[in-house]
């Protein structure tokens, strides 16, 4: 069964639609600022993210809606509207709201309003919370809050495995397509945890950079927390040619390993099977690739890993590949990362362009790939990889080809 | 240069050092040439060591990476005395 991409919608550091982030990383925007949203900014060694710009909550939902509504569950809601609204499918039609599927990756889920309330809690004494506290932060809020505004009555759920969430959700929906339990599935994810207590706990891993992230770079120090959603609404061919919709690209599939190693360190076995198994699963050689869009963190551990396993699955071939990692422009906005990262893909395919990886300095011996640096490239690209490795060894690759009869 | 290193400093951090080695690392293996390689000391384990003496002295001690960078070398114990007495002094 064959699976198509017919809508998309985008939150992220670099804008608030689709437009906006693709134009981003093809222009080599790098959407990293001083951090606004934390008041106590001052008490932090990092004090740089890519967080949305000049986001008001206030111009997008009501007073009520927000009582409700967590950052994370606001920014999935605003991605899904511009993907559902771009797709043309009309959810008041019950047997189609029957027939589709809500499926979210999020790493945290509403970690801004923990934070807000424990502190009330806690440092302030409060003697009760609002009433809200609890539905407003479990994770799958979002998920369940797509299906309450646009009427989605299938499955529903929300997923968790850290920066691969939202391929995890990806992969999920494209298999639930493939048994015929749904014929739309609206999928992606969502992530706001520029809080306080987050970024304290990202600086005491010592993994995220103070300046900017520089993937692949030998003077790489490390990622730039993001936030932000992607939505992607994934539909069986034979759906969306019988409504005429029109279709960006095709999910060739997906593989998914587990290191069953380290929490926090990457395994190139694990990355290697989850190509593998991503490469099997779309019935294609490693030869047909012509793009990856890399994890890619920049982190000092996870780019001579993942470079190792490229060229492990792709041999001398991998020599001819591009890869990059769009990480660089738009943060890692960890549950949201893969979602955003289809659409940087769906993007390189449509406008046969590679989207560079900027900030880059300078070659490390140890990853030695073609990283596009810089500068986007127009080239030839038919089909394209998606990589996510998660903390807690999850990973999750994707396969997307460019669309043709 | 670096001011020496004062012996109940340089103990309380081999103490720190010890809960982070390999089982079947013998303590008096903790000397200054060893590699934390050597005893099964990985780069999380580092960080968690890090953290300790930054909480143990009331000091900040920068990214491994940075450290790296500065082009010291940060691969055996007595780079970690080194890094941590440096900003130990610096504070008194």
């Amino acid at each position: 069964m064959r699976i198509v991409i017919t809508g998309m919608g985008a939150v992220s550091s670099l804008g608030y639609n689709v437009d906006s982030f693709s134009k981003g990383i093809m222009t080599g925007q790098v959407g990293f600022a001083p951090i606004k949203q934390i008041p106590e900014v001052d008490l932090l060694r990092i004090q740089i993210a890519a967080e949305v710009p000049d986001y008001d909550e206030t111009a997008h939902f009501t007073k009520k809606q927000l009582a409700l509504f967590d950052r994370f569950t606001q920014f999935q809601l605003l991605s899904a509207r511009e993907a559902i609204k771009d797709s043309g499918l009309d959810f008041s039609n019950a047997a189609l709201a029957e027939r589709t599927c809500v499926v979210m990756g999020s790493g945290i889920g509403g970690q801004t309003t923990q934070e807000r309330n424990y502190k009330k809690l806690y440092s302030e004494k409060a003697k009760r919370l609002p009433p809200l506290t609890v539905p407003k932060l479990i994770p799958n809020a979002a998920s369940s809050h797509v299906t309450m505004e646009f009427g989605i009555t299938g499955p529903s759920f929300s997923i968790a495995s850290a920066c691969a969430s939202s391929s995890h959700a990806l992969a999920q929906s494209c298999m639930m397509l493939r048994s015929g339990l749904v014929d739309v599935a609206v999928s992606g994810g969502s992530e706001a945890c520029i809080t306080f207590g987050t970024v304290k706990g990202w600086e005491a891993l010592r993994v995220t950079s103070k300046t900017t992230c520089r993937p692949f770079s030998k003077d790489r120090s490390g990622m730039i927390l993001g936030e932000g959603s992607g939505t992607i609404i994934l539909e069986t061919l034979q759906h969306a040619q019988a409504r005429g919709a029109k279709i960006y690209a095709e999910v060739l599939g997906f593989g998914m390993s587990s290191d069953a190693g380290n929490i926090v360190q990457p395994s190139r076995n694990g990355a290697v099977s989850a190509m593998k198994a991503a490469l099997n699963d779309a019935k294609i050689s490693p030869e047909e690739v012509h793009y990856i869009n890399a994890h890619g963190t920049g982190t000092p551990q996870n780019d001579p890993t993942e470079t190792a396993a490229i060229r492990e699955v792709f041999g001398s071939y991998a020599d001819k590949l591009a890869v990059s990692s769009t990480k660089s422009m738009h943060g890692h906005a960890l549950g949201a990362a893969a979602a955003l990262e289809t659409i940087a893909v769906v993007t390189a395919l449509q406008q046969q362009i590679a989207p560079p990886t900027m900030n880059y300095n300078e070659v490390d011996p140890k990853c030695d790939l073609d990283y596009v640096p810089n500068k986007p490239r127009p080239m030839a690209i038919n089909i394209a990889l998606n990589n996510s490795f998660a903390f807690g060894g999850q990973n999750s690759v994707t396969v997307l080809k460019r669309f043709s009869e | 240069m670096s001011e020496p290193i004062q012996e109940s400093t340089q103990k309380t951090i081999i103490d720190i050092l010890c809960k982070y080695i390999d089982e079947d690392v013998d303590a008096s293996q903790v000397t200054p040439e060893a590699s934390f390689e050597s005893l099964g000391i990985d780069s999380m384990d580092v960080v968690e060591i890090i953290f300790d003496l930054e909480e143990t002295f009331d000091i900040d001690i920068p990214d491994p990476g940075e450290i790296a960078n500065m082009d010291n070398s940060f691969s055996r114990v007595q780079d970690l005395l080194t890094i941590a007495n440096t900003i130990i002094t610096q504070k008194e």
